[in-house]
């Protein structure tokens, strides 16, 4: 049966957002079990770790995670952040893209889906609205409030179901939120996983988390620095598209699209912009508003031919190799450690990144299987652990290229080592939008590479005294057991007393080189993290009264 | 002149004072130990037998692999100085056994073997005078000889038709008198039991002596003893191949192995009787074809410098261009006295220049 085409039609409605990521939630990262409550976990304490910092807080998390049913759990998160202004919660909450915009800054965020994305999630496998409490301050005084709310696909807005104002002294905002179709695993694309690479990326963190069993992990922090706040740069010009320019023209309040370019990116000069009109005979006092696709695509081209100064790179705050040692030593407890932070880089000529690594051998390092230690690789980006397609990423790529065998690890895979490496970028190139691989753009694996051999080698250089240390060792031991044999033996036949042998001992067994040794093999004091874990209390059942 | 055992005690404290004296200098201790290896074993032309030449290597108590043998180097002396002082004696089997109650103990007895020469050598006293004795007896001796073995006498004439069996510790016998002019040993057993039926101690004025083969240590011993002591010449009678050539010349030039003994063991002076190859030509012997590893033998004699002799050379010459062997018993081709009533008077006579019956 034909139908007409006004009829097919009809079906065709305008989207928002919230519908279109209704029916396309695998692009916020939600498929599989496992992998949607990891992500939920991640956008929670991503944001919380923004905000916090943003308001210049050491960031306290809370998370407790209660089983309800089979893959049905109830999650409560709250934090030590600014808190949420009380017009703002269903933006946050329940709006997809809410206050979204252009700009060229290192966060962590995403485009401001996280929060309103776990809202959807939780609404579309449970029905059940979600409980947000809101603690901050207006005109200095705290302020708090807590409410039900729903999330409105068709308008893409919150609907308040409940509101109730609450009396606090802090500030800070939390969430109860429900999730069917999801799974706890403590497996490495897990959610206790994914905490814990936090903690090692972010040292500055407390985390506490109550998991379902109903034991609770305290991640105490491991420095009391806030981390200094990114700044944002203006994007370089090897790094805008066609659109990127459009945009900037359609919201500029600037006359002449000269000014515009100058102004709104990097490195941009009088020179430059008379080099652009020459090539492209566009001209450059023309209103930005005038601007065709046409002319934004024939500037981006010569931009392409043109040489310009690197981006700037003051906008990058890297961890520090110091913060990442100290992270890796209080999880990980390795023999060694060591890590690097290298300057600045730029792949496709205009963005600007810096690649941060650290090797951790012995100890907790390496995934356990059983008995066996396996190499183990935890990647970051912007200090945010990435946790699902590893394959497919610029750091395994770069990890894998490296011939370990250089470096005294044997077999990479089957070695009791733990890679750590961030990237750093205004810009990180991520692969998809689940944001969890990095994509191998020549510059960056390059960069990674680099900055591994080079801890590789001080890795190296562990490995070989410790196994030179050892021989000595061995050697030393030989001497021990035989150096009075020979001597009592020589005394025997001499008929003599035995004499004074210590000078000859320390000689032969080569003390003072061992010494040497272990002082040089000496690693620097590391405090263990209590990660404090405390057993759910027996509840003694008893029998309900009449 | 101090005695051997005298001698020996002082050998083994003297290095156990070496040791001491130069940690109380606060060097690092180190044993100077004569070289064994080929390239210091050197032949003697004036003493006519190999000795050790100059080289010597070090066992250091600095160093990880030398250490070990110094510590057993150290036990082994103490275990023999007290075997020399109770005048006891001990097989190497026996003390690889008690090596095991040792703070440092051996791997095998071939390590313990080579540890004893090293003391042998480093001391230069030979095992026997350190109480460490070979398993094996020495060979047989027939004929007018009367020892002393502790309070006990023998005659040689006297201890049944095998005679006298050479004991390992045959430095603490006491030869006390000898009614002989010379000495000839012979390979076999069988030509031994030969010369014994038809008197041939009586007839030659000999002492027999059966080797039983390649010569024990305690068997060369004590032909030399009757050679420099007794001032007897000594004549060697063995199979007419180059195993038998080469039986008698450990006997009179030593071997390479014991080169830092044979001050003790070589008997430069003594005679081969035969079998030569002139003798299997001369007197028409049953033989057999030499054998490739014959050949070749007879060629590595050649060119071995305790051959030089012309009439060495002759011999392994002609043995190789007849390309024929014979056993010493061939000669009862002719009846069994034969080489009794025959060959070895023709042969005495000719090596002593005068009728010897």
């Amino acid at each position: 049966m034909e139908q007409n085409t006004t009829e097919l039609f009809e079906e065709f409605k305008e989207l928002t957002a919230s519908e279109f990521f209704r029916r396309n939630k695998q692009m916020l990262g939600f498929s599989g079990k496992i992998r949607s409550l990891t992500i939920v976990f991640h956008e929670l304490i991503t944001n919380s770790l923004d905000a916090a910092e943003e308001a210049g807080i050491l960031p306290e998390i809370s998370i407790e995670l209660k089983r309800l049913g089979k893959d049905h759990y109830l999650l409560k998160h709250a934090d030590n952040g600014p808190g949420i202004p009380e017009n703002f919660i269903t933006k946050v909450y329940c709006q997809m893209f809410a206050g979204s915009k252009f700009r060229n800054i290192q966060s962590r965020g995403q485009q401001g889906l996280g929060c309103s994305g776990c809202v959807l999630l939780s609404q579309m496998t449970t029905g059940q609205p979600v409980t947000i409490r809101s603690r901050y301050k207006e005109n200095n005084e705290y302020k708090g409030v807590e409410m039900k709310v729903k999330l409105d696909v068709k308008k893409n807005t919150g609907i308040i179901l409940e509101r109730k104002e609450i009396e606090t002294d802090r500030t800070g905002s939390g969430i109860e939120i429900e999730f069917k179709e999801v799974s706890y695993s403590l497996s490495e694309q897990g959610a206790y996983e994914y905490i814990r690479r936090t903690v090692i990326g972010n040292p500055h963190a407390r985390i506490i988390f109550k998991d379902p069993a109903g034991k609770k992990y305290t991640f105490e922090r491991a420095t009391d620095k806030i981390p200094p706040l990114p700044k944002e740069v203006l994007p370089h010009p090897k790094g805008v598209t066609a659109d990127d320019i459009i945009h900037l023209c359609k919201t500029t309040p600037k006359k002449r699209f000269k000014n515009l370019l100058m102004d709104s990116l990097s490195r941009v000069s009088q020179a430059k912009i008379k080099e652009v009109q020459e090539a492209t005979n566009i001209d450059m006092n023309k209103r930005p508003k005038s601007i065709t696709w046409q002319e934004a695509e024939a500037v981006v081209k010569q931009f392409d031919l043109m040489k310009f100064m690197a981006p700037p790179t003051s906008g990058l705050k890297p961890i520090g190799s110091d913060q990442i040692e100290k992270g890796i030593n209080e999880i990980l407890l390795p023999e060694f450690s060591t890590a690097i932070t290298r300057k600045p880089k730029a792949y496709r000529g205009g963005v600007s990144f810096i690649i941060e690594a650290g090797i951790a051998y012995g100890g907790k390092s390496g995934r356990s299987i059983g008995i066996q230690k396996k190499a183990e690789i935890m990647r970051f980006a912007n200090r945010v652990p990435l946790t699902f397609d590893q394959g497919s990423c610029a750091i395994t790529e770069a990890l894998k290229s490296i011939d370990w065998k250089r470096y005294g690890i044997r077999d990479l895979d089957n070695a009791p080592i733990t890679v750590f490496v961030n990237i750093i970028s205004t810009n990180v190139p991520y692969l998809s939008t689940g944001k969890q691989s990095v994509a191998p753009e020549e510059e960056i694996v390059q960069e990674i590479r680099q900055a591994t051999m080079k801890i590789a080698r001080r890795l190296e250089k562990y490995i070989r005294v410790k196994k030179a240390a050892k021989n000595e060792a061995m050697r030393s031991k030989i001497f021990e057991d035989l150096v009075p044999v020979v001597i009592t033996q020589s005394a025997l036949l001499a008929e003599k007393d035995v004499p004074e042998y210590d000078k000859i001992m320390d000689k032969v067994t080569h003390k003072a080189k061992i010494m040497d040794m272990q002082q040089r093999l000496k690693q620097p004091e590391i405090e263990p993290m209590q990660i404090k874990t405390e057993e759910p209390k027996m509840r003694i059942k008893t029998e309900e009264e009449d | 002149m101090m005695s051997r055992k005298e001698y020996a005690l002082q050998q083994l404290k003297g290095l156990g004072n070496d040791v001491l004296g130069q940690l109380v200098k606060e060097e690092v201790p180190n044993i100077k130990v004569p070289s064994r290896g080929t390239g210091n074993i050197i032949f003697n032309e004036d003493k006519r037998y190999y000795e050790l030449g100059e080289r010597y290597g070090t066992r250091s108590l600095g160093n990880v692999k030398q250490i070990k043998k110094m510590a057993q180097m150290m036990y082994v002396a103490n275990f023999c100085k007290n075997l020399v002082n109770i005048q006891k004696t001990a097989t190497m089997r026996e003390m690889y056994y008690v090596s095991e109650g040792w703070d440092v103990s051996f791997d095998n007895q071939q390590e313990s073997n080579n540890l004893s020469e090293d003391i042998e050598v480093t001391l230069g006293i030979s095992r026997e005078d350190l109480g460490l004795m070979p398993e094996e007896d020495g060979a047989s001796v027939y004929g007018d000889i009367t020892l002393k073995d502790d309070d006990v006498e023998i005659n040689a004439m006297k201890a049944g038709k095998s005679g006298y069996t050479i004991s390992p510790t045959i430095d603490e016998v006491e030869i006390v008198d000898h009614n002989v002019k010379r000495v000839i040993a012979v390979e076999t057993m069988g030509m031994y039991h030969r010369m014994v039926q038809e008197k041939a101690y009586n007839r030659f004025d000999t002492l027999i002596v059966g080797l039983k083969g390649q010569a024990a240590r305690a068997t060369r011993r004590f032909i030399k003893r009757a050679n420099t002591e007794l001032n007897l010449p000594v004549y060697i009678c063995n199979d007419g191949d180059p195993w038998g050539f080469h039986i008698a010349m450990v006997i009179i030039s030593g071997s390479a192995k014991l080169a830092h003994v044979n001050h003790d063991l070589a008997t430069p002076d003594a005679k081969f009787l035969g079998v030569t190859a002139s003798d299997i030509v001369n007197y028409d012997l049953p033989t057999d074809k030499l054998k490739d590893i014959d050949v070749s033998r007879l060629k590595e004699l050649a060119a071995d410098p305790r051959y030089n002799g012309t009439q060495w050379q002759t011999e392994i010459k002609k043995m190789l261009k007849i390309g024929k062997k014979a056993e010493q018993q061939a000669f009862s081709k002719y009846g069994l006295e034969y080489v009794v009533d025959t060959y070895l008077p023709a042969k005495l006579a000719e090596i002593e220049n005068q009728e010897i019956e």
